[in-house]
């Protein structure tokens, strides 16, 4: 054998060791830096923000803190909402979860039972008890800890078409739930084969999150709960919540809602005159209606009584430190200086100031939890439409985080859905909703 | 008498042995590096089976066995039979209407599908340009499940293509997908349509092995054509609907994707079949186990299913 000759097989053969061992330290390895004493900690931050405003709105924060501090630095990873909760599972269960976890609220409960979420240290507890409204810390807790700093927070208020009121000769948003159907009833139309011209009132059938959004919105409003205080039954079967469902069923039978057409592309065609929704629906509503986001209103969630007292639904994210991850320290640093450092705001009045998050989140059309800051941003933005969802911070209800709230929320999802299209009645849809509801929540704990 | 053969035997033997004993240790040792070659060409196999195949099976019945929240391998609990307990327990929804709308999904689309496919597959046979009429009926499958749903789930809607055609005759609309007596059936027939393509492309193939002299043999006694197709096509054509008929249960069985896009389900729980509620109960509420052991539950059924077609389809060639 030649000296080549070996030298090439000596060559082949490394690299069919080499080959494997690369792949394993660049597709398996988690990114927590190169471990070399002086070289910076990278943390790994693992969001929904995959594209579009929301991806680039948090890169400015991250690049800033980047770019401005040595020893910490953090990677932003992201994919769709929808793969998010998936995701989590599957690179914890691995051992290579991120550091920093952007989870919606209602999984806390789930998140925090398997011991994916680090409880907030207290002096970073008793910074989001102090400066966020008390559905966003609520939202952010479970059992009374507080895990992570919420960062979006969308409230519940009722969207109207203006001019489709207006031809209906109705002067202005309703106000209490008598007057909500009555409006529905009287700007509902229909042609002579049954096809829904105009809705009254949209009830959607889009997913889990619109669904029993829009449900538990009406419920808070009439003073109920979905679940009860200790978290391990429902509260449904009550008379607000009787109300709700009552409300829901006669605005179906009676032709004011048609829970099969898709009430986001509807409203936007001014098929629909009223709907109950979030508040990241207006700058999805400005971009897509152009001229006609004139007609556009949004109003408090009516109430069942005019002198009730005002609640709705709010839900929300939060950013939270990984129990597996190797610098909480780190990890919680960064985001105190995200969450809670105030910066100058451009376009704000002289002196105005906001965390970067709420920044970002204010120029992606979305709300946080303190209301402080919303205050400054939303003084240089001239949409009215925002302010309801605004003043909601102040007296809205979490969405429940109990272990468990996930699957709680799909059956009353599929309660509600079996009441609009005549499966049950309202009785038997309580019923159930609660039967369903207790058995998996008491079996989740 | 063995006792007094045996060593004759032995003694013949013997001497054999002895005499070929190099050669036969050269083919021995041949053999074995042959083996050895070969289990090396299959190991590639095996070991995909065994990653792809064997481990997660195994996984999936400790986990069906086990409470696991999918997060942590440390904190898989063993329950014994509690969850396939509960799977059947009184107030659970995976027997009624969970498991019905699944056996009913895949019943429905098996015999759309199948009658489909035969009229279809036997009308092409006797058609100029088969190639083509075949790449036409085969464009569904190449075509993904998300755009096949979303399409339909258009044509469906109050003011969609269906209901246009049903106001032009005059009559009302219907909420194909709303409805929880229509949803299940409109899905049905979308699965259906979109399955003809591939059942189409078997038939055709089974058609073409009929000899043409059953054909000729027919012509002359003067049999018409429905006859001819009762008594020759169909009868023949029975291996390729055994194919067409356990594929297509089985694929419908396990499908959910079509379902997903369509109606997620509802509205309730109209359109939910075992393979959404597996998905939904391991990734969006963390229950890998009631998850594991509804899938063990609807392997058995595929399991039962499949033998029954199997055995059905074997007594008839029996009879014939």
């Amino acid at each position: 054998m030649t000296p080549a000759r070996r030298t090439s097989r000596l060559s082949r053969r490394h690299f069919a060791l080499a080959l494997p061992s690369a792949l394993l330290a660049s597709g398996c390895a988690s990114h927590q830096g190169t471990g070399r004493p002086g070289d910076p900690i990278v943390l790994t931050l693992l969001s929904h923000y995959a594209s579009g405003v929301l991806k680039e709105a948090l890169q400015g924060p991250v690049d800033e803190w980047n770019a401005s501090h040595d020893r910490v630095k953090v990677q932003t990873k992201a994919v769709e909402f929808t793969d998010l909760l998936t995701t989590f599972m599957v690179r914890q269960a691995a051992g290579q979860g991120a550091d920093i976890l952007h989870p919606y609220c209602l999984w806390n409960g789930q998140l925090v039972q398997a011991g994916v979420l680090r409880p907030a240290p207290r002096e970073h507890a008793e910074e989001i008890t102090r400066g966020y409204s008390e559905a966003a810390v609520d939202a952010a807790s479970v059992g009374g800890q507080v895990y992570g700093y919420p960062t979006e927070v969308q409230t519940y208020a009722l969207y109207y078409n203006k001019r489709l009121l207006r031809e209906a000769g109705i002067g202005g948003p309703p106000r209490t739930w008598r007057e909500l159907e009555e409006t529905a009833y009287r700007t509902a139309r229909r042609d002579r084969y049954g096809n829904t011209l105009v809705q009254g009132f949209g009830l959607s059938t889009v997913d889990d999150s619109t669904t029993v959004g829009q449900t538990l919105a009406l419920l808070n409003a009439a003073g109920g709960r979905f679940v009860s205080e200790d978290g391990r039954s429902t509260a449904i079967d009550s008379p607000a919540g009787r109300a709700v469902f009552d409300l829901e069923h006669r605005l179906v039978v009676r032709g004011a809602s048609a829970p099969g057409v898709n009430v986001y592309k509807a409203f936007r065609s001014g098929q629909v005159a009223m709907v109950v929704s979030a508040g990241w629906w207006t700058g999805s509503l400005k971009t897509l209606m152009g001229k006609d986001y004139r007609d556009v209103g949004v109003a408090p969630l009516p109430l069942p009584e005019a002198d009730g007292k005002r609640a709705t639904l709010s839900t929300g994210f939060m950013l939270g430190v990984n129990a597996a991850g190797k610098h909480p320290r780190a990890a919680w640093e960064f985001l105190r200086w995200l969450n809670t450092e105030k910066v100058n705001v451009k376009s704000a009045k002289e002196g105005g100031k906001a965390t970067r998050m709420s920044s970002l989140q204010v120029s992606a059309g979305s709300l946080t939890g303190r209301a402080d800051d919303m205050r400054t941003l939303l003084g240089a933005y001239s949409d009215a439409n925002l302010r309801p969802f605004l003043d909601a911070l102040a007296y809205s209800v979490p969405e429940p985080n109990v272990p468990g709230a996930q699957q709680a929320k799909s059956l009353l999802r599929k309660n509600i859905e079996a009441l609009w299209t005549g499966q049950q009645s309202v009785d038997q849809a309580l019923r159930t909703t609660r039967r369903q509801v207790d058995r998996e929540v008491s079996r989740s704990w | 008498m063995v006792n007094a053969l045996t060593p004759t035997t032995t003694e013949r033997a013997a001497p054999s042995t002895r005499s070929s004993s190099p050669a036969v240790d050269g083919r021995a040792r041949s053999r074995r590096r042959q083996a050895v070659v070969a289990y090396l060409f299959l190991a590639p196999t095996l070991l995909f089976f065994a990653v792809f195949l064997i481990l997660p099976l195994g996984f999936a019945l400790l986990l069906s066995m086990s409470r696991w929240a999918g997060f942590d391998l440390g904190g898989i609990q063993p329950v014994g039979t509690d969850n396939f307990a509960g799977l059947f327990a009184d107030g659970s929804t995976f027997l009624a209407p969970i498991l019905t709308n699944t056996l009913l999904f895949a019943l429905g689309t098996v015999v759309l599908a199948l009658a489909g496919s035969v009229v279809v597959a036997t009308c092409i046979d006797n058609l100029r340009f088969q190639g083509l009429w075949r790449t036409l009926y085969f464009l569904p499958i190449v075509t993904t499940v998300v755009a096949v749903g979303n399409v339909w789930k258009y044509m469906y809607e109050p003011g969609g293509l269906v209901n246009g055609v049903l106001n032009a005759l005059g009559l009302g609309s219907m909420a194909f997908l709303q409805d929880p007596d229509t949803a299940l059936p409109s899905v049905v027939v979308v699965q259906a349509w979109a399955s003809v393509g591939s059942a189409v492309l078997i038939l055709t193939a089974g058609l073409k092995s009929i000899p043409e002299s059953y054909y000729e043999a027919a012509a002359l006694d003067g049999a018409g054509p429905l006859t001819v197709f009762w008594k020759i096509t169909l009868p023949l054509l029975r291996p390729s609907l055994l194919l067409v008929c356990i594929t297509q249960f089985i694929s419908g069985l396990q499908s959910f994707a079509l379902i997903t896009v369509m109606t997620k389900g509802g509205p309730g729980d109209a359109t939910n079949v075992a393979a959404l509620e597996m998905y939904r109960q391991a990734f969006s509420y963390g229950r890998w186990g009631p998850a594991s052991a509804a899938a063990f539950v609807l392997f058995v059924v595929v399991l039962v299913v499949t033998l029954a077609q199997l055995w059905i389809f074997r007594r008839k060639e029996e009879d014939a």
